[in-house]
């Protein structure tokens, strides 16, 4: 006759998790001079915001989020990235015949480590999610922030083209932001 | 009249004999090129065994139902009267008139995939593969018209998946949503824009724009964002496939069902903004996903570049009549703000914190 016995099963894992999620995006930069002056007028703009210039790049990191203009491809690039370290601990136990004890012991360390693995997936999933939340209200106020950068950067342009055509004789703003160029040819 | 005579015409008019299963192999051939004299759906789902061969008057119905693919495809078309390019000329005409007979090649690839539809039953959702595999523009088109009869059955899924026709760029066209795997390489599409495939794809332009409108409007519903680059990514590489075969062959009139299945789109300004996509994905994944439901928008993206270079094309220059056609078809598509809406559209489509979603009210009207 068998003897019954306890069989019990611990498992722990620390590791080491790196979350991230972005977007890229063109930027609506109007050809109204050759493609390396509109660059620089962009770039002198996002300097003033507090980009950083790197070559054919303007670079500025709020918190977590990374933010990348190309200026010669004219596109943006926003990321968010995390990492922590998790740790998981497992512990199951069941009662067998003593002659099982080694298949019973087997069965539960591969159920233990689903078992963490699934919970890790879960904490990874969650804190995936927290990143994503965060860059999605960044997004908003990014893009206002760029189409206003933008939009200065359009309107000196158009100012350099209008002195290569003539002499500007006026230059008038209206409160829903569209400028008049008046020139003398 | 004598019992000679009488007799004589008792013979002419006796009916051809087959085996049951034969029959239905004809009369599934029959249903592709007339679906609205036979009962597609219960010929798909149902299942017959198969003899290892069919008899000599099976195989003559069954090419009598074939040589009707013509006549079918010219009622798709709705029998207009259009212009083709040929050899830079424009041609003016009905269908028939402008192309000369072309007659269709076809492979054992046909008979054995009408011999599956038959033996196979569809509606289940798993269904054993077909061994042949296409090879003769005729066979693009049965397999293009075997998946238009099963449209909106389960059947049609079945046919994309196990039948081996995904390796066609004809179903490709028509049917990129249904289809597994990748579309085929670019000199695979020369042959859909040159000789007897130029006159089925001119063929087939009003129903290749109703398709892809269609597929415009439902991909609306998709929440899924996985499921929608999976859409857009096929429809891209299908179209840019496509157009570049029809550039190099100076065919661009073959795309004109770009314009006609976004013309109504544009009319409406419905965008192709996809609804609220499932927000526990990744904002990449989410923005890749928007990014791909443009794929027709691209279509005719293509085309303002093409227009623009129409335009250029000056009156002695070669190729001025076929651009002043192009330019002409490309007109009522400028009319409905397709050179502003088009960029407006993309760029929305690509921002980094998209401001809209569509809805349409009424769909089925487009």
């Amino acid at each position: 006759m068998s003897r019954a016995i306890q069989v019990r099963v611990s498992e722990s894992v620390v590791r080491t998790i790196h979350v991230e999620d972005g977007v890229e995006s063109p930027l609506e930069l109007l050809p109204v001079l050759a493609p390396d002056r509109m660059a620089e007028l962009l770039a002198k703009e996002l300097e003033g915001q507090g980009f950083t210039r790197e070559g054919k790049l303007a670079k500025r990191t709020d918190g977590d989020v990374e933010i990348v203009i190309d200026l010669e491809a004219a596109s943006v690039s926003v990321k968010i990235g995390a990492h922590t370290k998790l740790k998981e601990e497992v512990q199951l136990e069941t009662r067998t015949a003593i002659e099982h004890e080694q298949q019973a012991e087997s069965r539960l360390r591969d159920a233990a480590i689903d078992e963490i693995e699934a919970r890790l997936a879960a904490k990874t999933e969650a804190m995936r999610r927290e990143i994503t939340e965060k860059l999605e209200k960044k997004l908003a106020d990014l893009r206002t922030e760029l189409d206003q950068a933008i939009g200065r950067a359009t309107v000196e342009a158009l100012t350099e083209r209008a002195q290569q055509l003539g002499k500007i004789e006026e230059i008038s703003k209206d409160e829903a932001g569209n400028v008049t160029i008046k020139v003398k040819l | 009249m004598t019992d000679a005579d009488e007799q004589e015409d008792l013979e002419w008019v006796e009916p051809p004999m087959v085996a049951a299963s034969e029959a239905e192999i004809v009369q599934m051939a029959r249903a592709l090129t007339a679906p609205q004299a036979h009962d597609v759906w219960t010929l798909l789902a149902s299942s017959r065994s198969m003899p290892p061969k069919v008899g000599p008057t099976c195989a003559r119905l069954v090419g009598d139902a074939i040589e009707q693919i013509w006549p079918a495809l010219w009622r798709r078309e709705g029998a207009r009267f259009g212009a083709s390019i040929r050899d830079g000329k424009v041609i003016r005409g009905r269908g028939w008139e402008r192309n000369p007979p072309s007659p269709l090649e076809f492979s054992p690839f046909t008979l054995a995939l009408l011999r599956w539809l038959v033996e196979v039953p569809l509606a289940a959702g798993a269904a054993p593969e077909l061994a042949a595999q296409p090879v003769a523009i005729g066979d693009q088109v049965v397999a293009y018209l075997a998946l238009s009869v099963a449209t909106e059955t389960p059947a049609q899924l079945s046919i994309a998946r196990f039948s081996k026709v995904a390796v066609t760029p004809l179903v490709w066209l028509g049917f990129a949503q249904v289809l597994p795997g990748e579309p085929p390489e670019a000199r695979d599409w020369d042959e859909l824009v040159t000789g007897p495939g130029a006159v089925v794809i001119e063929a087939l332009q009003v129903d290749l724009a109703k398709r892809w409108r269609t597929i415009e409007l439902t991909k609306r519903t998709i929440t899924e964002p996985d499921a929608l680059i999976a859409l857009g990514g096929a429809q891209d590489k299908t179209l840019l496939a496509f157009m570049a075969a029809c550039s190099r062959a100076g065919r661009r009139d073959l795309a004109g069902f770009v314009i006609d299945a976004m013309l109504p789109l544009l009319d409406r300004q419905v965008a192709p903004f996809p609804n609220e996509l499932d927000r526990t994905k990744p904002l990449s994944t989410r923005t890749a996903a928007r990014k791909a439901s443009g794929a027709l928008l691209r279509g005719l993206d293509t085309w303002l570049q093409w227009d623009r270079e129409h335009r250029g094309i000056r009156f002695l220059d070669d190729d001025y009549e076929a651009s002043q056609l192009l330019l002409t078809r490309f007109e009522k598509a400028l009319r409905n703000g397709a050179d502003v809406l088009v960029p407006t559209w993309l760029a929305e489509l690509a921002s980094l914190a998209p401001a809209s979603s569509a809805t349409i009210d009424s769909p089925e009207a487009l």
